[in-house]
Parts: structure tokens; C-alpha cells; sequence
């Protein structure tokens, strides 16, 4: 039984880790004061002096980076120019409100159907509604650029990835970390080649969407049905016309999938994006949290909603609408061209009237819901703050008092060698050697950085956090998975929670718990709830329905079809899910910098606004991205053994 | 089927070109709009606190009522936004604390100093008033650890809250607690939300609080009393952070305007009108305190313009 063995050394383990850990509590923690460099960290900030003051001046600028940042810049602002901005001393952009709404309903409904487009436009003059057509049309246009120079680098690359094994091997890695890399993380590093603006944050979008699309593509290729592809080559096909003629288009479908994760992955990013100048929906979003505006934060985030809904559902419609494998007839055929041919005529009658009328260019002011909506969630949250602040602030004690402390006092005020050597020990126990040697390396790393101390600090919050997470989401991933009606309520939830920005409900949840730690994983929790209730809800629908039958005839309770069959069953989804959630979790701990959660993400934020820390937080932004490969590499291992 | 989607893609690749060439050249409402001045288009950097957006606003109203364009963008303090004058994106900081952080970037000529503002800052370790009423020696930074237990909370590791200002503020407290030999740990809020919810929520509630803060700022007017909360320390004798010994207090700082070179090499009114730009604590006070209360930053600048045309005129030269 090495199953039995593994859990009692990991017991075993745990008792000596504590046993350590009193007995040296306070030494040799690698604290650090907040305003302290390193000789390191002061290395990494003179170089960026150096990168900041070669700008004008050194060829990789001249040649390299302001030609990057120049192109893409303009690039993003002719879209600007066309829906978004009026150029020189026009008032309105080149194509108005009513213009856009109707090219928007004209493509969706001609790459998939008539009800998707009908719901994209009403999604689009939502936001209208909402009193966010502008920054709506900046989102696009930053979406859009950044998607489609995505796409020029990605379907590319994933088709090589997909055709040659080496390619995928020497790219894998480097996907893998650019899922794990929290996105506040890249920000600085880029601002300090590209500066502030559209540029940097459209090649920070790139940076997080580009990998999502050469996986997906790649995958499309391989695991496309090889039968076809053996009989092009047999009947002497060249390893470029089986590509263009048999492997592309069967894997079409699952091109255009990439390209709605592609999409998806770069909206995600909207906010962050706004961090370093960005146009569009990110910008109320962090004005508001700047001045405790919950309701406008609010407002922009439906807003986001929306938009991601709206891209979603029309890119994966027109996915859908590539699997039909029923012939149209002739008259199908001519009548659904009578219909475009119209719909296109209407769509070129709708963008001349968006520029000679007023109303149908400008987004009318009387149409107008924002201070309504904004007003209700303000009203809603001051209420639940004031009424229920008895209430957090005793659960935030609790677990505070009770799980975070404990831990803390574990992770990050023992002697660094003892943590190291336990969580060293912990991956050789889960993982087996490979796996520790990695983490022995990262951690190593981490402690030679400097901020040891603060690195422990932020995986304590990341540690609590995705315990709460995985409490909550098992517990609502059961349900779902027992439930589909349950499923259908919660569905729409679950997605939108996946893309409201975490930005959003910070304010309130800084009303609810103070600047303290727990804010941070309150939000944490938050976001990471819905990727844990979907993966652990298919892992429990996926437990085949005899193994159900089977004991429920037995005569087993609900209860123990749960614990004794459902759950093992379904313990590696549990586990993908433990890892997801941590990953999503350390994302936004490190936010929590922003209301008072130190650690990392704190310094990484005070390295952006302190010249003299800036060194200091690079090297933090750094350490967080070892900090999430180790977690990462631990979590998959344990969901490899089961 | 196979085929559809590229011919209906087709269609709509024309579609999308036509709307194109519509809008290149056909006539618009465009045409009929007012031509502006030559005053020509400038971005504004927007910082985290109230008392920096009624500056801003204001001189973002009086601009345009000048014929100038005026973008606001949202960014952080300091280096970040040096960085984006630098990069052209943003052309003035209404309001800088920092003394002199900026000297590597005026160095390079990428921001110039554009004076002082007029408005007066002072940073400071204010306790909820309630408590100053109830135990007036603790304003004595010297009994402060005598106090030090009230203020413990389940996040400061056993000594008391001391909450430190934003990230991109001047902010000495670790220094001041080490070298005041002050049982308190320094907690990092992040944000002046968090500042002021702890203020308010400690005055409401009558718990301890100690928090960094500052003027001029609406929240003394939201919070009576607080602005006599204030914590003494020695009286201050440094004017550059990274040099202070932490012994002693925070000093009385001019707060200053920042420009980018392409603003002031323009010649534009623009330019005049934040080389002009001075008005008092009082003035910032007044028009923070109405977008407080819920007045769109717009609407609370160009009240107090309208209340205050003399000063007005005195900034356009």
C-alpha cells in the first residue's frame, strides 16, 4: 500500500515541519523592510535607470523598440479613428454608433445566424446604454488589434507546433509559463521598452493570448483524424498541399475555437491593461476604485460583461456554425444569398445615416441608464457593508486569528532553510524527484532574490484562499454535477463571474473586511470560484451513470453516493480544479497589493510609483512568477499520480 | 455547406470595405463642426486622490473653454507617469509631492518643473478623533506605545495597526517606527480608499485607528476633529525622504506642476495657463468637497470658475 506510506510520511512530515518551526519561530526569516534594497535589487534598479535613460539615445530603441511601439500604435489608433475617436476637429469617428451596431449584426449574422446576431447587438447597445459606447468602441478597437496580430503570430506558430514535435517541445515550456504568470506581473517590464500606453498594453495583451492560440491550434492539428491525411500522402500529395487542402480545413472548426479563446483570453485583459494608459472599458473601472465609486465600477464591469458575452457567444456560433455537414440545397442556397445581399445593403444604408445624422452618430445622452444602475449597486453595497461589517469582520478575524496567522507564522517567520526544506520535502513525497529538484532550484532562487520573507507571505494568502476556493467550489461543483437545473441557474453566473474584472469587487470587498490580507483572498475566492465549479462540476457529471446505478441499487444514501462514489471518481478533476484555482488565485492575491494585502504584489506596485524601488519591484514580479511554478509544478504532480 | 461560411465571409469583407470607403469620402456631419483653436490637443495625468482631480479638472475646464482638447488618463504616480511624458502620452502633473523624485527625467529634459501650485501639503499619523477626545496625551508621539495593545488587530502580527500610506505617496512610517522605538507594524493599504475607510470606519464605530494622512483634503471636513488628531512627532528637519532619519515629522511641502517639454516648446494658451495656475488649499478644498458629494468633477470645476473669474483670468496671462 504506497498510498498509505505517502499520506504518513506527508503527516510525519508536517509534525516535524511544526516542531521546527517553534523551536526556531523569528530566526533567520529573510525579512526584509519595505523600503530596504538588496545588493540585487539595487543591481536590477540601475539597469532600469540605464534602459530608462538610453531611450532617446541607444540603437535597440531606435531601431527595435520605438519602430514596435510607433507601428502598433498606429495601428490601434486608425481603429480608434474609424469607431472610436474623432480625428482632427471632427465630433464624431468616422463610423457612428448606429454604423457599428449594424456591422456588428451584419457579421455575426452572416458567420452564424440570425438569433447570435440579434444578441450581440442588443449586448452592444447595452453598453450604450450604460453610458460606455466610447470606451466600448476603444475595448474593440484594443481587442481587435491585439487579436488579430495575435492570430498573425499564433495560427502560424501552432500549425508548426502542431506539424513538428520538436517545435512543440521547445515551445511548451514557455506556454505553460505564460498560463501560470499572473498578468500584473509583465506590465513593468514592458513599460520600461515600450513606456506607458496603447502599445505596451496591446503587447501585453499579446503576450497572454498569443500562447492560448498556438496551443489550441496546434492540438487542432494533431489530433485532427488521421485516415484522410494517410490517403492524400499515399495518392503522392506534398507535405504542403496535405496541409492546405486536407489538414487546415478539417481543423478548421477548431481554429475558429482558438480564436474565440484568443479573444476571450485578450478582453480578460482589459483592465490590467488600463494600469499602464490604455484606452477603453479598463479606465472606469480603475477610476472608480480609485475614488471608492463602487456603482461606476460596477457599471464599466457589466459593460465588460457584456462585451465578452457578445465576442463569445458570436465567435463560438460561428465555430458552431462550420460543423453542419447536410448539403444546402440550390434554393437553401439563393435564398439565403437574397437575405445576406439585403442585410448587407441595410448595413451600408445604416453606416451613410450614422454620418449624416447626429443622433444615429453620437450616442444619444438621453438614452442613458448609468446613474440608475449606478446608483442601485451603490445603495445595495453600502447597505450589505454597513449591515453585514459586524458579520466579515468576525469571519475575517476567524480565519485570520485561526488559519491565516498559524500558517503564516509556518511559511514565512520560520527559519527560510526549514520552509524550504519541507516544501522540498512535500514535493519529493507528492511529485518524486524531478519534481523536487525543480522546486529545490525555484526556491533557491526565491531566497537568493532576497524576498524570501515576502514570497512566504503571498503563498500563505494564495494557500488559505484556494482552501476556502476549493471548500466553496467542491461543494457547489457537486451540486452542479448532480443538478442541471441547478447548472442552468448557476451557468450564466459562473460566466459572468469568470468575466467581471476582479478590479470590480475589490472596492466592495474593502468595505466588507479593511485594508487587511483577507480582502486580497476574499476577492481571490471570488474569481476563482467559477473555473473550480465548472472543471469539479464536469469531472462529477463525467462518473459514468452505472457505477451511480450500481450503488444506488445497493442501497446507498445520497451521502454516501457522494463521498463514496462521486468524489473519488472524480478526484483528478478535483485536483486539475485545486490547480486551476491556484493559479487564478495567485493572480489576484498579488491585485490585492492594492488594498493591503502586502506582499509581493505590493512591492510589485510600489515599484511602479517609487524610482528608487522600481529594481526592487522587478525582481518581486520575478519571484512571483517562481512562486507560481512551484505551486503549479507541486499541483500537477499530485493530479498526475492519481 | 463547406463552402458557406467563406463566401458569406466574403460578403461580409465587403460589406465592411464598403462601410470604409462610405466613410472615407462621403459627406458627414462632420463637416458642419466648429473648427478649434489653435490651443491644439493635451493629456492630462490623473492621480489617485480627490484634491489632484479638482485641480486637474479645473484646469482642464479652463482650457477648454480656451479652445484646447484635453484628455485625462488614469496613472499612477511617479515613475510611471515621468515615463509616459516622457513617451509624449501625458503633458502635466497638476500636483506632484514628491521632492525632486523627477530629477533623473528633468535631467534628461523629458519633464520640466513648472512651479508651484499654490496648494500646501503636509502628511501626518492621525488617530480617530473620538480617541484624541478620550486620551489627549496619545497625540504626543512619545506615549504612543503606551497605547500601542488598543491598536492591535488579527493583521498586525501581535503590535499595533499602524496603516501607511499608498504606494506612490511619501511615506516614512516603517523608518519612524524603527527609530521612535514604536511597538506598531507598518501595514501597506494600497489605496486612499483604504485609508479613508479605516478613518471613517473608526470614527463611526469608536475603535482604534492610526493612519496616515493628509491635506488639503476633503476627509477633515467629513470627519470633524480629525484634523487636530494629528500624531506630533519632532519637528521635521528633512525635506528629501530617502534622507529622512524617521525621528522626526513629515515637513510642510509646496506641492508642484510638472510639464512635458513638448507642451511648454509649444507656445500653446495651454501652456500659459498651467505656467499661471495657483490657487489655495481652500480653493482645492471647495471644489474636491462637491465632487465628494456626488457633482461630476466637470460641473464642481466650472462652478467654482464661474465663483472665481478674477483668479481665472490672472492664469491666462
Amino acid at each position: 500500500m504506497p498510498h498509505l506510506k505517502k499520506s504518513q510520511l506527508l503527516i510525519g512530515g508536517a509534525l516535524v515541519w511544526i516542531f521546527l518551526s517553534r523551536l526556531f519561530q523569528d530566526d533567520h526569516t529573510l525579512e526584509l523592510s519595505t523600503s530596504e534594497n538588496t545588493g540585487f535589487t539595487t543591481a536590477v534598479g540601475d539597469a532600469a535607470a540605464s534602459i530608462r535613460g538610453n531611450r532617446t539615445k541607444s540603437a535597440a530603441f531606435i531601431y527595435l523598440f520605438n519602430p514596435i511601439r510607433a507601428t502598433i500604435n498606429g495601428f490601434v489608433e486608425a481603429i480608434r479613428t474609424l469607431i472610436s475617436v474623432p480625428r482632427g476637429n471632427a465630433i464624431i469617428p468616422l463610423i457612428g454608433w448606429f454604423g457599428v451596431a449594424a456591422i456588428v449584426a451584419f457579421t455575426v449574422y452572416a458567420t452564424s445566424r440570425l438569433r447570435t446576431a440579434l444578441l450581440a447587438t442588443s449586448l452592444l447597445l447595452a453598453c450604450g446604454a450604460l453610458g460606455m459606447w466610447q470606451f466600448t468602441m476603444d475595448t474593440f478597437a484594443m481587442t481587435f488589434a491585439s487579436v488579430l496580430l495575435s492570430l498573425l503570430i499564433g495560427i502560424p506558430m501552432g500549425i508548426w507546433a502542431g506539424l513538428s514535435d520538436r517545435v512543440l517541445k521547445i515551445l511548451t515550456p514557455f506556454l505553460d509559463l505564460a498560463q501560470i504568470l499572473p498578468t500584473l506581473v509583465y506590465l513593468a517590464p514592458l513599460a520600461l521598452f515600450f513606456l506607458i500606453g496603447t502599445a505596451s498594453a496591446t503587447i501585453a495583451t499579446m503576450v497572454y493570448s498569443i500562447p492560448i492560440s498556438i496551443r489550441i491550434t496546434s492540438h487542432a492539428i494533431r489530433n485532427l483524424n488521421q485516415s484522410p491525411i494517410e490517403a492524400a500522402v499515399s495518392m503522392g500529395s506534398t507535405g504542403k498541399q496535405t496541409l492546405s487542402k486536407v489538414q487546415l480545413p478539417m481543423a478548421k472548426q477548431m481554429i475558429v475555437l482558438g480564436i474565440n479563446q484568443t479573444v476571450m483570453a485578450a478582453l480578460s485583459f482589459v483592465v490590467i491593461a488600463a494600469l499602464i494608459g490604455a484606452p477603453g472599458l479598463g479606465k472606469p473601472v480603475v477610476d472608480a476604485l480609485i475614488i471608492r465609486n463602487v456603482g461606476q465600477g460596477f457599471v464599466a464591469g457589466f459593460a465588460v460583461v457584456f462585451v465578452a458575452i457578445l465576442l463569445d457567444r458570436s465567435t463560438s456560433a460561428a465555430a458552431k456554425a462550420q460543423e453542419g455537414f447536410i448539403p444546402p440545397t440550390p434554393a437553401q442556397i439563393r435564398n439565403s444569398r437574397i437575405k445576406l445581399g439585403l442585410a448587407g445593403i441595410a448595413t451600408i444604408i445604416s453606416i451613410f445615416a450614422s454620418r449624416t445624422v447626429l443622433s444615429l452618430a453620437v450616442w444619444p445622452s438621453s438614452i442613458n441608464i448609468s446613474s440608475q444602475v449606478e446608483n442601485v449597486t451603490n445603495s445595495a453595497t453600502k447597505w450589505i457593508t454597513t449591515n453585514l461589517y459586524i458579520f466579515t469582520v468576525g469571519f475575517k478575524d476567524f480565519i485570520s486569528n485561526w488559519v491565516l496567522n498559524p500558517l503564516e507564522t509556518l511559511l514565512a517567520f520560520s527559519p527560510w532553510y526549514v520552509t524550504l526544506t519541507a516544501i522540498v520535502f512535500l514535493a519529493l513525497v507528492i511529485g518524486g524527484n524531478r519534481v523536487a529538484i525543480l522546486v529545490t532550484v525555484l526556491l533557491s532562487l526565491i531566497v537568493l532574490s532576497g524576498l524570501w520573507h515576502e514570497a512566504m507571505i503571498t503563498l500563505t494568502q494564495t494557500i488559505v484562499a484556494t482552501l476556502l476556493t476549493m471548500t466553496i467550489g467542491i461543494a457547489l461543483g457537486i451540486l452542479v454535477g448532480r443538478n442541471e437545473s441547478a447548472e442552468r441557474i448557476l451557468r450564466p453566473f459562473l460566466d459572468a463571474g469568470q468575466t467581471l474584472p476582479a478590479f470590480v469587487y475589490l472596492i466592495p470587498m474593502l468595505g466588507l473586511f479593511g485594508p487587511t490580507r483577507f480582502t486580497a483572498i476574499a476577492t481571490g475566492i471570488v474569481y476563482s470560484i467559477p473555473v473550480v465549479v465548472k472543471i469539479v462540476g464536469e469531472g462529477i457529471r463525467a462518473v459514468p451513470a452505472s457505477m451511480i446505478e450500481a450503488a444506488t441499487a445497493a442501497g446507498s444514501t445520497v451521502r454516501q453516493i457522494i463521498t463514496k462514489v462521486q468524489l473519488p471518481a472524480a478526484k483528478k478533476s478535483i485536483l486539475l480544479a485545486t490547480n486551476q484555482g491556484m493559479i487564478f488565485v495567485l493572480a489576484v492575491v498579488v491585485i490585492g497589493g492594492f488594498v493591503g494585502s502586502g506582499g509581493l504584489g505590493y512591492l510589485v506596485i510600489l515599484g511602479g510609483s517609487k524610482p528608487e524601488l522600481q529594481g526592487k519591484g522587478l525582481v518581486a514580479g520575478f519571484v512571483i512568477l517562481l512562486l507560481g511554478v512551484t505551486i503549479d509544478r507541486i499541483a500537477q504532480a499530485s493530479a498526475r499520480r492519481v | 455547406m463547406k463552402f458557406s461560411l467563406g463566401r458569406r465571409s466574403a460578403a461580409a469583407s465587403l460589406v465592411v470595405a464598403g462601410a470604409l470607403v462610405l466613410a472615407g469620402c462621403s459627406s458627414s456631419v462632420n463637416d458642419s463642426a466648429d473648427s478649434a483653436s489653435d490651443c491644439g490637443t493635451w493629456a492630462i495625468a490623473m492621480h489617485a486622490w480627490n484634491g489632484y482631480t479638482a485641480s486637474a479638472q479645473v484646469v482642464a475646464e479652463v482650457a477648454k473653454a480656451n479652445g484646447c482638447t484635453i484628455t485625462q488618463t488614469t496613472l499612477e504616480e511617479a515613475g510611471v507617469t515621468y515615463d509616459a511624458m516622457e513617451a509624449g502620452s501625458i503633458d502635466l502633473i497638476i500636483e506632484d509631492w514628491g521632492g525632486g523624485r523627477w530629477q533623473e527625467w528633468v535631467d534628461r529634459g523629458a519633464v520640466l518643473e513648472a512651479g508651484d501650485n499654490g496648494n500646501v501639503g503636509l502628511i501626518g499619523m492621525y488617530v480617530a478623533p473620538w480617541m484624541a477626545a478620550e486620551y489627549p496625551d496619545i497625540l504626543d508621539s512619545a506615549n504612543l506605545n503606551k497605547y500601542a495593545d488598543m491598536f492591535k488587530t488579527a493583521d498586525s502580527g501581535g503590535k499595533g495597526a499602524w496603516y501607511e500610506g499608498p504606494p506612490g505617496y511619501t511615506t516614512i512610517g516603517e523608518k519612524m517606527i524603527a527609530a521612535n522605538k514604536l511597538n506598531f507594524k507598518a501595514i501597506a493599504t494600497g489605496s486612499e480608499a483604504a485609508l479613508v475607510d479605516v478613518l471613517t470606519k473608526a470614527e463611526a464605530n469608536k475603535t482604534p485607528a492610526l493612519a496616515y494622512f493628509y491635506t488639503p483634503g476633503t476627509l477633515f471636513i467629513k470627519i470633524p476633529g480629525l484634523e487636530q488628531s494629528r500624531i506630533k512627532f519632532p519637528a521635521n528637519d528633512w525635506s528629501d525622504a530617502a534622507e529622512a532619519s524617521g525621528l522626526t515629522d513629515y515637513p510642510e511641502t509646496q506641492l508642484q506642476k510638472l510639464m512635458s517639454k513638448k507642451l511648454m516648446d509649444s507656445g500653446s494658451i495651454f501652456a500659459t495657463i498651467v505656467m499661471n495656475f495657483k490657487w489655495t488649499n481652500a480653493d482645492q478644498n471647495s471644489v474636491a468637497a462637491d465632487i465628494e458629494g456626488g457633482m461630476e468633477p466637470a460641473a464642481a470645476a466650472q462652478k467654482w470658475i464661474d465663483a472665481n473669474p478674477d483668479t481665472v483670468a490672472g492664469w491666462l496671462g
